[in-house]
């Protein structure tokens, strides 16, 4: 009996539907049309004075409703739609698929588009859909599923339904192409979701205060999909603002919100939480938001204090402050907070992390650490001391070993606050380094804002060191003149006039510069006047260029007082002064003083500065020596040629590099223009007869350790200079008939390091190859090294793939291309002329 | 950053002695001149366009040139040389010849001032030869005018400027005494209005600048010393300015009141803005005392000029702070 009850309205409402289908389909009839229509559109009134009973509009709308929507598409270009007028099939065509139960439209017409042609039927259901999603129907599809009565469906059309909700831009746009509407792009889409989201659960809020129970499961589905398929930036650029302004004095949006984020699918939580912790104004708004949920969910806690704070170094320092002030926020967190502090520190003290993860990551660590030590109490330091000093030891020991001038910034800076925070009987560590926006950056960590909001970084109170070194040469010159008391009316000032450098500008000495060069080397040898020694040394260089004859006679001797000598006086630029010397005596008597220089390097009882400073000195020579003679007059000049050289290069061998980068970089502007510049005006190269007696020699003893100076031990510094020097040398011989040998030579040299736990020596090493590719003639490449070639692509793949330094990759690449270029020249020239 | 020092555009060699005196005469007629006075009694007279000696005055007889000047309403150069005379020159149509000279009897080494009061007429005053007397003559009528010598004991009279003011009836006359004092002349009246103690060392060289009344004078030691004269024609000491090294020998205002450049015995030429004495630029170029510095007076500003004398026996030329291509 009960069966037959329930029976009769399935069956009238069928035998109503179909009788409306069947008058579609025949009728010619205006009238019957809108009969049918209205039939049809009863079933979906809700209102009072409806004509059917509820018990037949659910039938309809869960039996019905989808094939009748099916239908109409299917007949859209049907004649009896051209009987209605345009706002009757308004009302009553379109009506129905805006009244209906909204997931199945939606399903219906995201298939209709789907199906349809390009045509105007398409172009119909396409504008349908737009009034669709602007009339807020998402929001109640949304709030359909919130419902504990909610359409019951099974689990594959609700996948269905959220592929279609989160994909909804890709799919109109893979059928519309350019004729896709402004609202379906995601730009507009994602936003008009997000904020049908926000409505969805404004009325779940409202339910929840009138006592009805309610299920986030589909919005928080919903949300995951969205974010997993990497829009999360747009959808919750929207949502949370809002629900950071809701959940402020609501406790019954943080429960909406807390519930939301814990019914996010485990596989999509962690685009979610990455997407809200840069989407938060602050550590607060993400506690309100989130709540403990990073104490209740595995994955969560995973995301937050793993992955976030360790490995995806990609975000701004905001979202960390973000991150570690909303696990300090909360009693019950804070023991999350130790935890991490716990990992940060061994991430950062780890001497391999130093050496093998890429410094991004390791600032990013570092800022991690700071701050995570900057939200202590003084209970919790402590509890902590002797792991933050263990930590702070070896961290700093790893970092302050490694040949990257950040890294020990960075170690410096982190010691200092780590030792300031942690108050070892009152000392802290101090170290000079330069300030640059980055240390600036770490130290101001230490001090938490306050605010709620927190401001981007500020740059505040960095002054430019130029304008202190302004300061400082104009107190030189003169005490500033203060203002007149009567001020002149005249608008013109002398601040318009910008100064020129007067750094120059130095006392005169009252003695006069030897005149010969024997004076100078006495000088050097016995005088302890700081006067003499420094006018010798000023006036050495151009005695040298100006006499050879005389310079040749004591070059050897000279050269060595120099290598020897000691800025006992402090003289203004000794460095430059002494290098400069000793690169005049190099190219003046070439082989007598190379030969001298590279025995010293490997010989003992030298210090790593003057190592490296017979490093430099062949390098800047050889430079000197392979550029063609220009001006004849200068090297007579005399005076102002410690002047024209650059800076001190001290630890920075980037100038070479530069040097090779230029080369590179003209060498590919040729190949793809032809020889349309002059030829460059032929000089003798002074390098090429003596290019053998600056390189060959320094490869001669680099495995024989001695007790001052390991080559392949620790003095990895020295070492990666040494291959730089060599890959210079290597680079400038461009064109000698030596060339061969020395890139054979060298990339057998350099075999044995290519795998060096330094950066600085595989940066060195990339150097040198990459000079040996450009440097050697094509055919030699092919011929002598035939059998590394193979190797050594291989090994250069996979340094540009896996390295961690990134200028390692760069020059990996570089050379591999290079290696390219050469082989097909040498293989198929013709190929590569038709291709230039 | 600060732009790199500059270097001069041109340096002019050959004179063949050190530079006492520099005077350009760029405003009239083509090509532009430069004028310079040496240690070996040479007037050189410089193109500038083809930057050669276009003709070498000796009038001196072999004794130093130490001022040079043209006189504006006709074509006619006046020295001064060590041999005691002033000499005026006729330039005009080629010539090179001594027209008229003043016997100064000054041993001294300071330089005459030359005041254009109306076309034709002049007033030249030059060190006498009791060494603290600064005479007076028109020319070049050479009627003498007066003869100033002060009443304290100043010592030899260093340098002096003969200025015209705009208000007030008869020219003043500034004039630096080995004392270091400055003394304030009025010409008219024979008398001085005011007196200052502007350095502890002999006033090596003095400028002023009618149009601010105001100037700055130049010692033996490591200051310059500015000082302004009030309504009251009062001398007031100004905050000196201090140099990296002692001894100035002559300085210099632009044309147009912005810039003073001071002749070092450091071999550099200093440029200050003359408004508030900024130190703008350090010339560094010379190898040996700088001994006079000029600004030229071109009528279009940009193609104005400094020029430097040396003892090093070159002139070099500067194109700093001029308004276009290369302005500060």
């Amino acid at each position: 009996m009960s069966t037959m009850e329930s029976l009769t309205p399935h069956t009238e409402v069928r035998v109503a539907v179909g009788r409306c289908v069947r008058t579609l389909t025949t009728s010619t009839d205006n009238k019957e049309i809108i009969t049918a229509f209205q039939t049809l559109h009863s079933y979906l009134d809700e209102g009072p004075g409806s004509s059917t009973s509820p018990v037949q509009r659910a039938e309809f709308r869960k039996a019905h409703y989808t094939r009748t929507l099916q239908f109409l598409i299917s007949s859209i270009n049907a004649d009896w739609l051209r009987l209605l007028t345009a706002a009757q099939r308004v009302e009553l065509w379109d009506g129905l698929f805006l009244r209906g139960p909204p997931e199945q439209a939606l399903l219906v017409l995201m298939e209709g588009i789907g199906t349809l042609r390009p045509s105007t039927s398409l172009d119909h259901l396409v504008s349908l859909t737009e009034t669709f999603l602007r009339s807020g129907r998402l929001a109640d599809l949304l709030w359909n599923h919130c419902l504990e009565a909610g359409p019951s469906d099974s689990p594959q059309l609700r996948e269905t339904l959220l592929g279609r909700l989160a994909a909804l831009p890709d799919l109109t746009a893979n059928r519309l192409h350019p004729n896709n509407k402004p609202l379906f792009l995601p730009q507009q889409y994602y936003p008009l979701l997000a904020a049908e989201m926000l409505t969805a659960l404004e009325r779940t809020c409202q339910a929840l205060r009138d006592g009805k129970d309610c299920s986030l499961t589909f919005v928080a589905q919903t949300l995951g999909k969205v974010c997993i398929q990497g829009h999360s930036g747009s959808v919750l650029a929207v949502m949370a603002p809002r629900l950071s302004v809701c959940t402020r004095s609501d406790m019954v949006w943080q429960r909406v919100c807390w519930k939301l984020l814990q019914n996010v699918p485990e596989r999509w939580l962690e685009s979610v939480l990455t997407g809200l912790v840069q989407a938060v104004s602050g550590p607060d708004a993400l506690g309100r938001i989130i709540g403990n949920l990073v104490l209740k969910n595995k994955k969560a806690q995973f995301v937050i204090t793993h992955k976030l704070l360790l490995l995806q170094y990609k975000y701004e320092t905001r979202v960390l402050r973000i991150l570690l002030g909303y696990l300090a926020a909360d009693r019950e967190r804070r023991l999350l907070v130790i935890q991490v502090l716990r990992s940060l520190c061994q991430a950062w003290a780890n001497p391999s992390a130093v050496r093998h993860t890429p410094l991004e990551q390791q600032l990013y660590v570092s800022k991690a650490l700071l701050l995570c030590v900057g939200l202590l109490n003084d209970s919790e330091l402590q509890e902590l001391r002797s792991e933050l000093l263990q930590c702070m030891l070896g961290g700093m020991q790893s970092h302050l070993d490694s040949s990257v001038v950040r890294v020990r910034r960075m170690g410096m800076v982190v010691g200092e606050c780590l030792s300031s925070r942690m108050d070892i009987n009152g000392t802290k560590l101090k170290f000079e380094y330069e300030q640059d926006e980055e240390t600036q950056e770490l130290l101001s960590l230490m001090t938490p804002l306050t605010d709620d909001e927190p401001e981007p970084e500020s740059v505040n109170g960095v002054h430019s060191p130029q304008e202190a070194t302004q300061d400082k040469s104009s107190q030189n010159n003169s005490v500033h003149q203060p203002p007149k008391t009567a001020p002149d009316s005249d608008l013109d000032s002398d601040d318009e006039l910008t100064p020129y450098d007067m750094s120059g500008d130095q006392e005169m000495s009252q003695a006069s510069p030897p005149r010969y060069l024997r004076d100078c080397l006495e000088a050097f040898i016995s005088s302890e006047d700081p006067v003499r020694v420094e006018l010798s040394l000023r006036a050495a260089e151009g005695l040298v260029r100006k006499n050879v004859f005389t310079a040749r006679e004591i070059s050897v001797q000279l050269t060595k007082v120099l290598l020897h000598m000691e800025d006992k006086y402090n003289i203004v630029g000794f460095l430059i002064l002494r290098q400069a010397t000793m690169v005049a005596l190099t190219v003046t008597d070439c082989i007598p003083v190379t030969q001298y220089l590279t025995t010293e390097f490997y010989s003992l009882n030298y210090s790593l500065r003057q190592r490296l400073d017979i490093l430099e000195v062949l390098a800047m020579s050889a430079q000197e020596l392979s550029q063609p003679i220009t001006d004849k007059g200068n090297p007579s000049k005399g005076i102002t040629p410690i002047a024209e050289l650059t800076p001190y290069p001290g630890d920075n061998p980037v100038h070479w590099r530069q040097v090779v980068e230029r080369r590179i970089q003209s060498k590919t502007k040729r190949l793809s223009k032809g020889a349309t510049q002059p030829p460059a005006k032929v000089t003798p190269n002074r390098y090429a007869p003596v290019a053998g007696h600056f390189f060959f020699p320094l490869l001669r003893s680099y495995d024989r350790p001695q007790v001052t100076f390991d080559l392949l031990g620790s003095d990895h510094l020295v070492l990666g200079r040494l291959i730089h020097t060599l890959g210079l040398l290597m680079h400038l011989a461009v064109n000698a008939p030596v060339a061969s040998q020395m890139g054979c030579a060298l990339l057998d040299f350099v075999w044995v390091v290519r795998y060096h736990v330094d950066q600085m020596v595989r940066r060195g090493v990339l150097f040198a190859v990459c000079s040996v590719f450009l440097s050697m003639p094509s055919h030699s490449l092919l011929v002598d090294l035939s059998d590394q070639l193979f190797e050594t692509r291989t090994w250069l793949a996979d340094v540009a793939e896996g390295d961690p330094d990134a200028d390692c990759r760069n020059l990996a690449v570089q050379s591999l291309v290079l290696l390219d270029k050469n082989l097909k020249k040498q293989l198929d020239p013709q190929a590569l002329d038709l291709q230039s | 950053m600060s732009r790199p020092a500059p270097s001069p555009i041109y340096t002019l060699r050959g004179a063949g002695g050190p530079l006492n005196a520099l005077h350009f005469s760029c405003r009239g007629g083509d090509p532009p001149l430069l004028f310079s006075g040496s240690g070996t009694g040479a007037i050189h007279i410089w193109n500038l366009n083809t930057r050669r000696a276009e003709k070498v005055l000796e009038g001196h007889s072999g004794n130093s040139v130490i001022w040079i000047s043209t006189l504006q309403s006709t074509n006619a150069l006046i020295s001064q040389g060590r041999d005691m005379r002033v000499c005026q020159w006729d330039l005009s149509e080629g010539r090179g010849e001594v027209t008229d000279s003043v016997w100064t009897g000054s041993v001294g080494f300071c330089q005459c001032s030359l005041l254009e009061m109306s076309p034709g007429t002049r007033l030249l005053a030059y060190p006498g030869q009791q060494t603290e007397e600064i005479k007076i003559i028109e020319l070049p009528s050479k009627a003498p005018v007066c003869s100033l010598i002060p009443d304290a004991k100043l010592g030899m009279v260093m340098c002096i400027k003969l200025w015209q003011p705009d208000s007030g009836p008869g020219p003043l006359l500034l004039a630096g005494y080995e004392d270091g004092s400055l003394l304030l002349w009025d010409v008219s009246q024979r008398s001085t209005l005011s007196q200052a103690v502007a350095h502890p060392e002999p006033v090596m060289c003095l400028t002023f600048d009618p149009k601010r009344l105001r100037g700055i004078s130049g010692s033996s030691e490591k200051n310059l010393s500015p000082w302004m004269l009030d309504g009251q024609n009062n001398l007031q000491l100004q905050d000196p300015v201090s140099l990296v090294n002692p001894g100035v020998s002559q300085l210099s205002i632009r044309g147009d009141g912005k810039l003073v450049a001071s002749a070092g015995w450091d071999h550099r030429v200093r440029v200050f803005g003359w408004k508030k004495l900024r130190p703008l630029a350090v010339l560094q170029h010379h190898t040996d005392m700088v001994l006079s510095v000029a600004f030229s007076d071109h009528q279009d500003p940009r193609r104005r000029l400094l020029a430097a004398g040396s003892k090093d026996q070159r002139i070099s030329l500067w194109s700093i702070y001029n308004e276009g291509a290369d302005t500060g």
